[in-house]
């Protein structure tokens, strides 16, 4: 006797047995990071849009704007919702997009390299993760990571090439974002 | 021992042992015999060894189901779903699970499988109306992807889903406010939410929203505040098949659209503001600087 748990129906219909947990954080946060990379790159654009690195930033910050869209369209796709720190990541961004860009071009860049070498990461480790989930059947969203992991690996190059590493307290700048850059993974995965 | 009624394959350790208690002392000396009986054999043999069988612990033969046996769940969504028939009469409450295990021929004890507030059953019921929705929602998508139907404008298409659910509720309206406070206990909270969200969503998802910034929670936050309030205007309601509620739910939703047409035309008109004030900045500057060039 006593009150078994019964496991009630979902509304939702599984869109043909994908682990619908895995997937909604792994596009979630992707989505909030996309949109964070695109506020840093405003707030850059807004200190340096006229100097000589404003070019190189602004072309960063396109390919930004389409990997975003790209999200845009895989949350609705797959009915995800968004992080509720969304607002919270929209000044973050920019103000540390903003803040680095005041340290000079080379901040910039530190902070570009900082937070691209994050991203990458978290690319890669997503893509162990649905490699090791079924690489067949989330063959699309394995493409659309790849390919954008691939281009934040070459904005971190970029920044390095610009002398990003050549910022005073170079080290101490970029464990700083990176701590904050892991924090938001966390939190945006979650809430 | 064997036993001369079988009870039908779908039977299950639990209803078996609703039904043949007094055969309960006779389960230790068969246990072991019958465990070496289902080490080998294919499925199709189980059903012939059943009466034998079933004393066997749920999670023997390896923990296998054949397609012949229904799992204890959906032994307990039909036990549920014959007892909504008689909740007009007994209530969200055990008597009413009893006799719904009565009319699929299982003892009333079976009633005991659940907590005796009738959480399951509402939450069941619940579950059920929020499935029943989006089937008829999906249907409506296809008609209209189909071209044979119009799509509806957004207050309209919100009007008639929230409406089309709440009439789900009209059978049973005399003891819903009852079902109401007990999809509030404590216990009952994180189910009873999850319903409520993942309903919400659905009927944004087919009237079409795509957002994907902040707006996704705040429509949903005012949906959900239009369906709440609209089903409890709905229990007080004693106005002839209920219009007192639609045209309360009409207001709502008309309410609901003005506000959000009112929060653009605030940014738009912040806006433009601000680009005012930028122009005649720049205007300013210029002259400055043009009177202090001569």
């Amino acid at each position: 006797g006593g009150g078994a748990a019964l496991r009630l129906c979902s509304t939702r219909v599984a869109q043909g047995g994908i682990n619908k947990p895995v997937i909604d954080r792994i596009i979630r946060v992707d989505h909030a990071g996309e949109y964070g990379a695109n506020r840093i790159y405003a707030g850059q654009m807004a200190v340096l849009g006229r100097s000589s690195v404003g070019p190189v930033i602004q072309q960063m910050w396109n390919q930004e704007k389409v990997h975003l869209k790209k999200f845009n369209e895989l949350m609705v796709a797959y009915r995800v919702r968004p992080t509720v720190l969304l607002p919270f990541w929209n000044v973050a961004g920019f103000v540390l997009g903003a803040g680095s860009a005041l340290l000079g071009k080379k901040g910039a860049m530190a902070c570009t390299v900082a937070v691209e070498e994050s991203i990458s990461e978290h690319y890669n480790n997503q893509i162990r993760t649905l490699l090791e989930e079924d690489p067949e059947k989330y063959k699309e969203l394995l493409q659309v990571i790849k390919q954008f992991r691939d281009e934040e690996q070459e904005h971190h190059d970029i920044g390095l090439e610009h002398d990003a590493e050549a910022t005073p307290a170079y080290s101490v700048l970029k464990t700083a974002i990176q701590l904050g850059c892991r924090a938001a993974i966390f939190l945006s995965e979650r809430i | 021992v064997k036993c001369q009624h079988c009870p039908p394959v779908r039977a299950l350790q639990a209803s078996a042992t609703l039904r043949r208690a007094p055969d309960e002392h006779k389960k230790e000396p068969l246990t072991s015999s019958s465990q070496q009986h289902f080490d080998s054999p294919p499925a199709g043999h189980q059903p012939e060894q059943e009466p034998r069988g079933t004393h066997h612990s749920y999670t023997g033969q390896g923990g296998q189901e054949s397609e012949d046996y229904e799992s204890e769940e959906q032994l307990q969504h039909r036990i549920l779903t014959a007892a909504l028939e008689f909740v007009p009469e007994h209530g969200w409450t055990a008597e009413a699970i009893a006799e719904g295990a009565k009319t699929l021929g299982l003892s009333v004890a079976a009633a005991g499988m659940f907590h005796s507030d009738g959480s399951e059953l509402i939450l069941h019921f619940v579950s059920e109306c929020n499935t029943k929705l989006s089937k008829l929602l999906e249907k409506e998508q296809k008609l209209v992807q189909l071209g044979e139907a119009e799509k509806k404008p957004i207050d309209e298409f919100l009007r008639d889903a929230v409406e089309a659910r709440l009439r789900m509720l009209i059978p049973y309206i005399e003891k819903w406010p009852q079902a109401l406070s007990v999809l509030l206990l404590p216990r009952n909270i994180p189910s009873s939410l999850s319903l409520l969200t993942s309903m919400i969503d659905d009927i944004w998802h087919y009237a079409g929203d795509q957002s994907t910034d902040f707006n996704w929670y705040t429509r949903r936050a005012v949906l959900t505040g239009i369906y709440n309030t609209t089903e409890l205007v709905m229990m007080q309601d004693s106005s002839p098949g209920f219009e007192d509620t639609w045209r309360f739910l009409g207001n709502r939703v008309a309410d609901a659209m003005t506000m959000s047409n009112t929060a653009s035309q605030v940014q738009s008109t912040g806006e433009a503001v601000v680009q005012g004030l930028m122009g005649a900045a720049v205007t300013v500057s210029n002259a400055e600087t043009s009177r202090a060039m001569r």
